[in-house]
């Protein structure tokens, strides 16, 4: 056995040292270029997580069929973090240094981009465009604060402007001052009760009850009594699809109509899934909404969507928002070359973008806002029979468009159809 | 009072299926002194085949109960000849880890067939909430606590009046007498186990509707019911039930007069407590293998 | 192997994980060797409680937690204080600190834990792991709930913050450290009890060992490994949150334990490298995760019980140390002054039924007393009474004189009562050597040259390598007695010696207790066998259903009708 361990065990080591070396950028410039992503493929969030990359890959075939990158293809390495920060760091350090990824798409849960984002600004160096998470800290990180180079940079909804935007709603638009708030203790409802909860108090208000409940949490009762008790008019809520399908599923069987807004969590078709016609009036704020009038190029995506994948989209902000952060890319890549470094600072200096999420015509980030859209990018819209539908105001009261030539104003009390 | 009696009724009906799975754990642990430490996840398998057979096949939930126990229990057999009789002799606690191992296998294959996305079920009574007065209940609720009465009903009838219950009783004070006095230990072991796992088919069978169906399903179900087998006491299945309707209620009231977190932390809290003064439970006659 | 190779093999792989950083470029590697060392620092923590030991903890996860979220705490408090900012000492601090709190949550977990056993202890590891976890998640202000800590202050000595491939050489040094404390203490005759502990904790504790403590002892030592483990953790990753240290994560560690060999030296290290680089060289591997582990749990029981470590270290693990020439024959030592015990009027009530009924038994010191009686007559209990193993609801034991409540097997063994038992209880396939040595009281110089008097004595000096498991029937009662020796008693409890014995190895016996007498020993015999009865006791005494119904010398105890009649039946009696 000792004789042939030492030869086995040159040969492993050799080539345990040059396959990685072939990945390094020395030899890059003779394959693809690579944009990595880690989110989640699997597990409940695996809906939003597997539309970004779907995103993702239908903005790269595109581009590649114009030619690509001054003829060099692109290429999407994902891996399937599980919403799990650990793993999520972990290949974030696998697909920069040993796949070469010289950009990447961010992951699902905020906990995993907080995670990642020091790693990212002071090691890694490569930028990141997140379509998905939200929480403000991640783009608002150490090194922007120390006026370092900021990596981190956001095409999706994000914190401080979510919080802002549902309260002002419940606040302003809905006329609502008895707040009640009930929120996951998962990652991202730890965040949003946080933002929520500042918004409250520099509206000059305190919430009438602050309620949570966790993953295991099937029957909320308590809380939605204990809210009801508080004289709640409006509840606020942070969680995603799972967990927001045991509130509403509660809500129904209490018979109880208080509004309910929540956030981008449950904005895709996903929700009505799982909750069914429990979900039915439930608010959530949202980038863009499917259902309604679409502009062309929206269409145009869609319709590649259904072609390519033949199955509907569940998270459609997650697709339009990978989309745009693709070409976002792809567009500084051709301005300013492929050093990541250099795609940074590109990033900073973009005057204008036709994006599907939005088009931009003033810079879509600068050196000190990585956040794409700001508060009056974001819409309010309602469950209402399956369908997503952006809320407007006539004369200050909110409707729905229900069809093309219907309009129907939402009661004042419980947001019900009039 | 009305907020009293809504947050305690909600919890019973949990705790009924807590008591429901727990019942599992002293079936396979009176026969065999071995427990099927990962009983969470096969309650987890009954409820994702629940979802296949009503929502995705569409067959009536009086037709799917059966198919599902029977499933179960044929799995039930096969695991236990496979992760349990090779390491019943060898004395030590391994088939804690193979019983484990098992529920690990189930977890994955669970996710690979089903996804990982939790899905819907429907209820098997409607959906419409029960009016009790001031109290709100959901039928599956009501159909939960009353299967569970009954089971709890059928259970002491076979342990008493029936002779393969007597059988049982025997095989669980000791094997090898009972092999001495002809009865089939052996096969009242693979049984027992093969029972346990239909039971909590049966658990799963009824706690879908009201939660979603998913793989990660069971690890908190199976915690809790083995706290409860723990606080009434391995050896004792009607106690079993009254403890996880006790503690159900308890649960119940934790998140409603005190906060949701603090529900898991207390509850568990007492599982410690229990095994620290009386290992064998509240409700058992049977002195505990003391350390 | 031999030796030599061995030491060139360990010296060649210390130079190679000390060049690591400089051979393998980038971070990546360097940070997969990183987290292999402080999982495994964790996991040889687990293996001397569970690999060693045999106590199954699916808790260790949140023992980590524990540590790294405590360390972390401390070290960003104290970051705060320009002192600590410039000295790097937070970092320290907080790694101490960590490690000590986590030590101090295995023992507040180890008390109420460890009164259970098996299945029992297992499950209550999961639910302080659960708990932990909801603690972790739901103390937002101090935690951070879900989303967790952030911004770990980096380690640093002095000015210079470590980056990862100066860290490194930290990791490495607790590693190195953390082997050699489980060498050193899997040497030292704790080490011993651990192991003997895994196989027979009533056999320990016959000896005097308190196994209990024991077992705390060992919780909380693997605790603080537990502890280390969790903050380097939190060092390195520089983010912390409750995902990290969930139910899996431990049962993580405890497979790493199963599969690379429970109870060896490298096993821990072994299986915490294998199951870290799966994952990263198999990029699939994240959906069969459950199933892998499934699968190797099954594996590694069906095939490789003792792992992949086990059968390559008995292989590689040196001899013996041989017998040295200083061997002092026994029975010149054992000359003390054997044990006056009185039962007065014991009685123990099981239930219903009463198992011992006021039952009087003088022995004197330095006799040979049996007791007899048909089987259930309460002879095995009235043992178990003396031991301490069951209190009388009756009754008192005066010994030398003096009334005493005998609590527990083991604080018996130390008033000098040591015993043998039905069901014979020894330590697996630990050796012969072993199972005396551990009897031995401490203090010895040269606690091998006492084991090998003794078991001169019983004449088992060929085996005297063996292990236990190996030895023959007769063999084992003979060892039984060795190590009841080994403990210096003043009483010795022996309970049905020559059950499965044949004629020659009964012989064997006589002469040994004949011998035992001639050193002052008292001696308590159970014994169906009337020959040996006959032939070594001073005096009988008889019991039936939990009575005395005769005593007296051998002679009395013979002619007694009342004795005839309980053994064989009315019909038989014949004056």
């Amino acid at each position: 056995m000792a004789k042939i361990t030492r030869r086995t065990a040159l040969a492993a080591f050799g080539s345990a040292i040059t396959t990685p070396m072939l990945r390094l950028p020395a030899f890059a410039q003779f394959g693809p270029i690579r944009i990595g992503y880690a989110g989640a493929l699997t597990g409940p969030a695996a809906f939003t997580g597997v539309d970004i990359r779907r995103g993702g890959e239908l903005a790269i075939a595109d581009i590649n069929s114009r030619g690509g990158i001054k003829g060099r293809m692109l290429e999407l390495v994902a891996r399937d973090d599980e919403h799990n920060p650990v793993r999520t760091v972990a290949q974030y350090r696998e697909l920069v240094e040993r796949e070469g990824v010289v950009a990447m798409l961010g992951a699902t849960n905020s906990a995993s981009m907080l995670a990642v984002a020091p790693i990212v600004n002071d090691t890694l160096k490569v930028p990141v465009i997140m379509p998905a998470t939200d929480a403000t800290a991640i783009t608002e990180n150490e090194a922007a604060k120390a006026g370092r180079d900021n990596f981190l940079f956001r095409v999706g909804m994000y914190g401080t402007g979510q919080g802002n935007f549902m309260v002002d709603t419940a606040v302003k638009k809905l006329g609502f001052t008895k707040i009640g708030l009930l929120n996951w203790t998962g990652g991202w409802g730890v965040t949003g009760r946080g933002e929520l909860n500042r918004r409250l108090r520099e509206l000059g208000l305190t919430p009438v009850a602050d309620e949570t409940f966790d993953s295991s949490d099937t029957d909320m009762t308590p809380q939605l009594i204990k809210l009801k008790n508080a004289g709640a008019q409006c509840i606020l809520n942070y969680a995603l699809v799972r967990e927001n399908t045991f509130v509403v599923q509660t809500k129904q069987k209490l018979g109880d109509t208080t509004p309910y807004i929540s956030g981008w969590g449950i904005a895709g078709p996903a929700f009505w899934v799982a909750a069914g016609k429990a979900a039915e009036g439930v608010l959530t704020s949202s980038t863009i909404t499917i259902d309604g009038p679409q502009s062309p190029e929206r269409l145009a995506l869609l319709q590649k969507y259904q072609t390519t994948f033949k199955a509907p989209m569940e998270a459609p902000y997650s697709v339009f928002g990978a989309y745009d952060a693709i070409f976002l890319f792809a567009e500084v890549m051709s301005r300013d070359g492929i050093d990541p470094a250099a795609i940074r600072k590109g990033l900073e200096n973009v005057p204008t973008f036709k994006g599907l999420v939005k088009q931009y015509d003033r810079p879509v980030f600068t050196k000190d806002r990585h956040n794409a859209l700001t508060e009056d990018d974001m819409i309010m819209c309602r469950w209402t029979e399956g369908k997503l539908l952006e809320i407007t105001y006539d004369a200050g009261k909110p409707t729905v468009a229900t069809d093309v030539r219907t309009r129907r104003t939402l009661d004042p009390t419980d947001l019900h159809l009039l | 009072m009305q907020f009293f009696l809504q947050v305690a009724l909600s919890g019973i009906a949990t705790g009924a299926i807590y008591g429901l799975i727990a019942v599992g754990y002293s079936l396979t642990f009176m026969t065999t002194k071995v427990l099927n430490f990962a009983l969470g996840m096969w309650v987890m398998i009954g409820g994702m085949l629940t979802y296949s057979l009503i929502a995705r096949m569409g067959l009536s939930p009086i037709l799917a109960l059966p198919v599902v126990m029977v499933s179960l229990f044929v799995l039930g057999v096969v695991a236990e000849r496979v992760s349990v009789y090779p390491f019943l002799r060898a004395g030590s606690d391994v088939w804690v880890m193979s019983t484990l191992a098992v529920g690990l296998l189930f977890i994955d294959f669970a996710e690979l067939i089903w996804g990982r996305s939790p899905t819907p079920v429907p209820s098997y009574v409607g959906s419409e909430p029960l009016r009790i007065g001031p109290i709100v209940m959901l039928p599956q609720q009501i159909l939960i606590l009353g299967t569970a009465i009954l089971l709890f009903l059928l259970l002491e009838y076979f342990y008493r009046r029936t002779l393969l219950g007597k059988a049982f009783r025997a095989v669980a004070h000791s094997a090898e007498t009972a092999s001495l006095m002809g009865i089939n230990s052996r096969l009242i072991q693979l049984t027992s186990y093969a029972v346990a796992a239909s039971l909590a088919g049966l658990a799963g069978f009824m706690v879908v509707p009201l939660t979603l169906a998913e793989p990660q399903l069971g690890t908190v179900l199976g915690l809790k019911a083995f706290a409860i087998a723990i606080i009434a006491g391995l050896g004792a299945p009607g106690g079993i039930l009254l403890s996880g309707l006790a503690y159900g209620a308890l649960e119940g009231l934790i998140s409603g007069y005190l906060n949701t977190g603090l529900r898991d932390i207390l509850g568990f809290s007492l599982m410690i407590l229990v095994l620290f003064i009386r290992p064998e439970g509240l409700f058992s006659k049977v002195q505990a293998e003391r350390a | 192997m031999s030796r030599r190779s061995l030491r060139l093999l360990c010296v060649m792989s210390v130079a190679a994980l000390l060049l690591a950083p400089q051979l393998l470029g980038g971070t990546y590697y360097i940070f997969l060797l990183i987290i292999i060392f402080i999982f495994s620092i964790a996991a040889i923590g687990l293996n001397i409680l569970g690999g060693h030991g045999g106590q199954f903890s699916l808790g260790h996860a949140a023992l980590m937690a524990m540590g790294a979220y405590v360390s972390t705490i401390v070290s960003q408090a104290l970051f705060s204080l320009p002192f600590f900012a410039a000295s790097g000492l937070h970092v320290w601090i907080g790694l101490i600190v960590g490690t000590t709190v986590g030590a101090a949550t295995g023992a507040a977990l180890a008390y109420p834990a460890l009164r259970v056993r098996g299945p029992y202890l297992a499950m209550v590891t999961v639910a302080f792991g659960w708990v932990v976890w909801k603690i972790l998640q739901e103390w937002v202000s101090v935690t951070g709930g879900d989303l967790g800590i952030a911004s770990i202050p980096k380690p640093q000595i002095g000015a210079w913050v470590l980056d990862t491939r100066h860290f490194y050489y930290i990791v490495l040094l607790l590693f190195i450290v953390s082997l050699g404390l489980q060498h050193w203490l899997m040497s030292s005759p704790i080490g011993l009890r651990i192991r003997a502990v895994k196989h027979s904790e009533i056999g320990l504790a016959s000896v005097g060992v308190n196994v209990y403590r024991l077992k705390v002892w060992m919780f909380i030592i693997s605790a603080a490994f537990a502890g280390c483990a969790g903050a380097l953790f939190a060092i390195q990753q520089n983010y912390i949150s409750p995902d990290n240290f969930q139910f899996f994560s431990s049962v993580f560690l405890l497979l790493a334990i199963l599969f690379g060999g429970p109870g060896t030296f490298l096993g821990p290290v072994v299986g915490i490298a294998i199951l870290t680089l799966l994952p990263e060289f198999l990029h699939d591997f994240d959906r069969y995760r459950l199933i892998v582990y499934g699968g190797f749990i099954l594996v590694t029981l069906y095939f490789l019980p003792r792992g992949v470590m086990g059968p390559i270290e008995s292989r590689l693990r040196p001899g013996v140390a041989p017998r040295s020439g200083c061997v002092v024959p026994v029975s010149g030592r054992l000359g003390i002054a054997g044990l006056a015990v009185k039962l007065e009027q014991i009685s123990l009530n099981f239930g219903g039924l009463k198992a011992l009924s006021r039952v009087d038994i003088s022995l004197a010191s330095g006799e040979v007393h049996a007791v007899i009686g048909p089987n259930g007559a309460g002879k095995t209990t009235l043992v178990n009474v003396l031991t301490g193993f069951y209190q009388p609801s009756e009754g008192r034991v005066l010994i030398d004189g003096q009334p005493r409540a005998l609590t527990s097997l083991h604080a018996s063994a130390r008033l000098g009562l040591a015993r043998t038992f039905q069901t014979i209880k020894l330590f697996g396939d630990m050796s012969v050597l072993d199972h005396v040595v551990i009897g031995l009281p401490a203090g010895y110089e040269n606690p091998a040259d006492e084991a090998d008097g003794l078991i001169d004595f019983v004449g088992l000096s060929a085996f005297r390598d063996s292990p236990a498991s190996s030895l023959a029937y007769g063999h084992r009662r003979l060892l039984e007695i060795a190590r009841a020796l080994a403990t210096r008693p003043r009483l010795l409890l022996l309970d049905e010696p020559a059950a499965g014995l044949v004629q020659e190895e009964i012989a064997k016996l006589i002469d040994l207790i004949h011998t035992l007498r001639h050193s002052g020993i008292t001696i308590l015999l159970i014994e169906h066998h009337m020959d040996l009865v006959m032939a070594v006791s001073n005096r009988i005494t008889v019991l039936n259903y939990g009575n005395v119904i005769a005593r007296g010398t051998p002679t009395d105890i013979q002619g007694n009708a009342q004795v005839v009649e309980a053994y064989l039946g009315p019909s038989h009696v014949h004056a």
